[in-house]
């Protein structure tokens, strides 16, 4: 028989209390999703295309944007394993500095925008005031599509990819201040912070002890979630003429010319539409894991 | 009358060698025989995990995904354990009908009663239109519904909780079970309205004849309904005996164990503990309640009901007040409101003299460390991710108290004050039960030294046996440690175990206060003495007297 932990609490209590149902094994951390199944195919998609980013400069044959004499739109070959395009440019090449745009997009705005949007609506939904205030903001900025508020902020700012960075930040802020707001709206109520509101801490130290680090589960799937949105975001800017200025390369600028070369280069466009593809796959698979983990 | 002679040749329950199991390494149930006769009240009685509800579960083939049974379930003789889910359609509800718990959750909100009792009679392809709409009003009246034409039209949320649980028995007589699984069915309810479920389930067994499983925890409820008692512990039986034989000889050593671990009310005539020594009186009180009123709703969509109204009490310091009442009564606000959570809408509430609601800045924050409360549900009361050392040290660190090695020494003193081991700073609630995790909300209370403590329904979560455990422990380390201590509960003896002074409330306002000893040795008010009355005693003799008749062949042997 199992031996209680009771009798080991109180040895004066002669009468042994097996009958302690609680679960002894420490709960496995969320990230140990990470470690299998879907989950580590997610990480190992990301994975990949995130090591093909970062080693752009030694894997790369030819600069991004060097002309290839006497290469135009050849189709993939020993030399250019992607083909190249209208302007003798190595496919492969751009495809691979492509992603580091993605990357930044992916790893930085979206990051940058949900620690603003959390800090937002973990401060603003501790009073009435500030919550409806926040929320009501938030609401506005959520009524725009998303390509909507891509075109209007280009118009002041003009296209690149401090556009998209900005949009990102803009369509995420909202979706992180508003998760977070329900996630700290359910767990303030806990007893838990109210016991330690009654010893005496103070606001701050609620949120930042007991609200916020239990709120994070549901946000760290927005997250994975948010990068993959993030991924398409740059793609149709960019396929739109609203992202990153040429000749810098972009995956999805590098669609938008896949599309326009459709006919003369079918395979153009292959390249790119893979990584994305890996890349949103990945991110996606990425966040069911967690959520699972989160419900197991 | 139904004929009882049928029960003699096959029960209309019968388990035999039950058990289940789940991936989990310790089964569910290891091995139960329970067996129901005709018109009989069988009570199964085991603390949590004992295995209780899965037994009762699997007889209507309700039992949750991945687990596995094995042995035999008759109804009248007929093997339902494994039946495919086609056949378990046609026995739920119609031979077996189940009554939940909870009558909030058990009831459709957006559906009227009348049309949740049709179904269940269209479940079975019973009667439709105004056949069913005359049963219906039939079998409303058989649960002692008033109006019950009427109260077909009404949704759940315009009936009471003790009333809901009615319309919940009423589904479950739809079709004329053989036999009703009740799963603690007055565990959600107030004292008073359980005494009515209790005696309404015993007048249904007589009036029909339906056999009656009943699972439940209380003794009380036990001595009050059963016939025959089934003791459960671990997924086994340990003793099995008739109501007044168990009760007056348990064999069994988890029996007597648990029966003793049953707090008790003061017989009529039992003189109680001696009075405390009276304080000085012009010593400053620990708390004083001031013509206390606290509203809710909001003024300006013109609902203000009011939660307290008008309270005067007084604790005096190292002294213990019980709040008692049912539920809505206030008793959780009048505590709330000693620890500053609930705004005060008039009337003054002082903390060792000083006004809580008028205190500022540094004077609050000391005001505040004077005070400490303890949550009813151990489970939700300690933040998931700090490790129990933590959360026993989070009080002194939100003060500054003392450096890191005198925090950490504190720790293990609350630890071992507790009772609990100092290994046990290191892990986490998850890894606690109940009882223990009761112990270190205690612990983390106690953790400044407060002048005055609050415990809101600290036991009623707990089992009764680790309930009598954590009462003696708050009572020993009262008594060391002199500090004043508001306890609220529902459960009167429980309260009558550690209070000094009592105080009954209903409807925001006290009703009586006294000495423990006095309120409830001579109560002086009605309401004091309805509830006192609606206790279910844990004594089978008890019901001899005044509650309903036994079972024909018990009463005969």
């Amino acid at each position: 028989m199992s031996e209680s932990l009771i009798d080991v609490a109180a040895p004066e209590h002669a009468a042994p209390q097996p009958d302690e149902q609680f679960d002894q094994r420490r709960r496995p951390s969320i990230w140990s999703a990470l470690r299998r199944g879907k989950g580590l195919a997610g990480v190992l998609l990301v994975g990949a295309v995130v090591a093909l980013g970062l080693l752009a400069p030694l894997l790369a044959p030819h600069s991004p944007t060097e002309q290839i004499p006497g290469a135009n739109l050849v189709g993939p070959s020993g030399a250019h394993w992607l083909g190249t395009d209208e302007v003798n440019r190595d496919l492969l090449s751009r495809t691979l500095f492509g992603i580091r745009t993605d990357l930044v997009v992916v790893f930085l705005a979206v990051p940058i925008g949900a620690a603003i949007g959390i800090l937002v609506g973990l401060v603003s939904s501790w009073w009435t005031f500030t919550d409806v205030v926040a929320q009501r903001v938030f609401d506005l900025v959520l009524a725009f599509p998303t390509l909507i508020l891509a075109i209007a902020l280009t118009a002041f700012v003009g296209p690149g990819l401090r556009t998209v960075f900005f949009v990102i930040l803009a369509v995420e802020l909202p979706v992180f201040g508003r998760l977070t707001r329900t996630s700290v709206r359910t767990v303030r109520e806990m007893p838990y912070v109210e016991a330690a509101h009654v010893v005496g801490a103070g606001s701050w130290w609620q949120l930042r002890r007991h609200v916020l680090p239990n709120s994070m589960e549901p946000l760290l799937v927005q997250l994975a979630v948010s990068m993959s949105v993030a991924v398409f975001i740059e793609g149709a800017m960019s396929f739109l003429g609203l992202g990153v200025r040429p000749p810098a390369p972009s995956l999805g600028s590098l669609i938008r010319d896949g599309v326009r070369n459709m006919y003369d280069a079918p395979y153009f466009a292959v390249g790119p539409l893979a990584l994305v593809v890996a890349l949103v796959l990945g991110l996606l698979l990425v966040s069911q894991a967690l959520a699972e983990a989160r419900r197991a | 009358m139904p004929d009882l002679e049928v029960s003699v040749s096959t029960p209309v329950l019968e388990v035999r060698d039950l058990a289940i199991s789940f991936s989990h390494p310790r089964p569910a149930v290891r091995s139960v025989s329970v067996t129901v006769d005709q018109g009989e009240v069988v009570a199964l009685v085991g603390e949590s995990g004992s295995g209780k509800s899965m037994t009762a579960r699997a007889v209507i083939g309700l039992l949750p995904d991945g687990a596995v049974a094995t042995g035999s379930v008759r109804l009248r003789g007929e093997e339902v354990l494994g039946l495919p889910e086609a056949e378990l359609v046609k026995v739920r509800g119609r031979r077996v009908a189940m009554v939940f718990q909870e009558p909030q959750t058990a009831l459709n909100p957006v559906r009227t009663i009348g049309w949740q009792i049709g179904e269940a009679l269209r479940a079975h392809g019973g009667s439709r239109g105004r056949a069913a709409r005359e049963r219906a009003v039939e079998l409303l009246r058989q649960v002692e519904i008033p109006d019950p034409e009427e109260r077909l039209g009404f949704y759940p949320h315009q009936l009471s909780g003790g009333q809901k649980q009615r319309v919940v028995l009423a589904l479950a007589l739809a079709n004329e079970p053989e036999l009703l699984l009740a799963d603690e069915p007055t565990t959600a309810l107030d004292v008073t309205v359980q005494a009515e479920i209790l005696a309404l389930l015993r007048r249904i067994r007589d009036r029909t004849g339906t056999s009656i499983l009943i699972i439940t925890h209380n003794m009380g409820v036990v001595a009050h309904l059963a016939d025959r008692v089934v003791v459960l512990r671990q997924g086994e039986v340990v003793e099995e005996a008739e109501t007044r034989e168990l009760f007056a000889a348990p064999r069994h050593a988890y029996t007597r164990q648990l029966l003793a671990a049953v707090p008790r009310l003061p017989g009529p005539g039992e003189l109680v503990q001696a009075l405390p020594a009276e304080p000085a009186p012009d010593a400053v009180p620990a708390l004083e309640y001031d013509d206390v009123r606290v509203h809710y709703g909001s003024r300006m969509r013109g609902r203000v009901l009011p939660a307290v109204d008008g309270v005067t009490l007084r604790l005096e310091r190292g002294e213990v007040l019980g709040l008692v009442g049912e539920s809505g009564s206030g008793k959780t606000t009048l505590g709330r409101l000693a620890a500053g959570l609930v705004p005060l809408a008039g009337g003054r509430v002082r903390v060792g003299g000083e006004d809580l609601a008028a205190a500022r800045g540094r004077r609050r924050v000391d005001l505040r460390r004077r005070l400490a409360f303890v949550h009813q549900d151990p489970e939700a009361s300690l933040d998931p991710r700090f490790s129990i050392g933590e959360a026993i040290r989070e009080p002194l660190d939100v003060h500054g108290v003392g450096s890191r090695q005198s925090r950490e020494q504190r720790v293990l003193e609350l630890l071992d004050a507790v009772r609990l081991p100092a290994s046990f700073a290191g892990r986490r609630p998850r890894e606690l039960s109940g009882g223990q995790r009761q112990r270190v909300a205690l612990a983390r209370a106690l953790t400044l030294e407060p002048q005055l403590l609050i415990a809101d329904e600290p036991t009623s979560a707990l089992d009764v046996s680790v309930q009598a455990e954590v009462l003696e422990l708050f009572a020993d380390l009262q008594r060391r440690l002199g500090f004043a201590c508001v306890f609220i509960s529902h459960d009167l003896a429980v309260v009558n175990k550690v209070a000094d002074q009592v105080a009954v409330l209903r409807a925001g306002k006290v009703v009586e206060s006294g000495s423990a000893a006095r309120v409830f040795g001579e109560p002086a008010h009605d309401y004091t003495r309805r509830l006192l009355d609606a206790v279910p005693v844990p004594d089978p003799t008890v019901r001899d007297a005044t509650g309903p008749a036994l079972h024909p062949h018990v009463a005969a042997s």
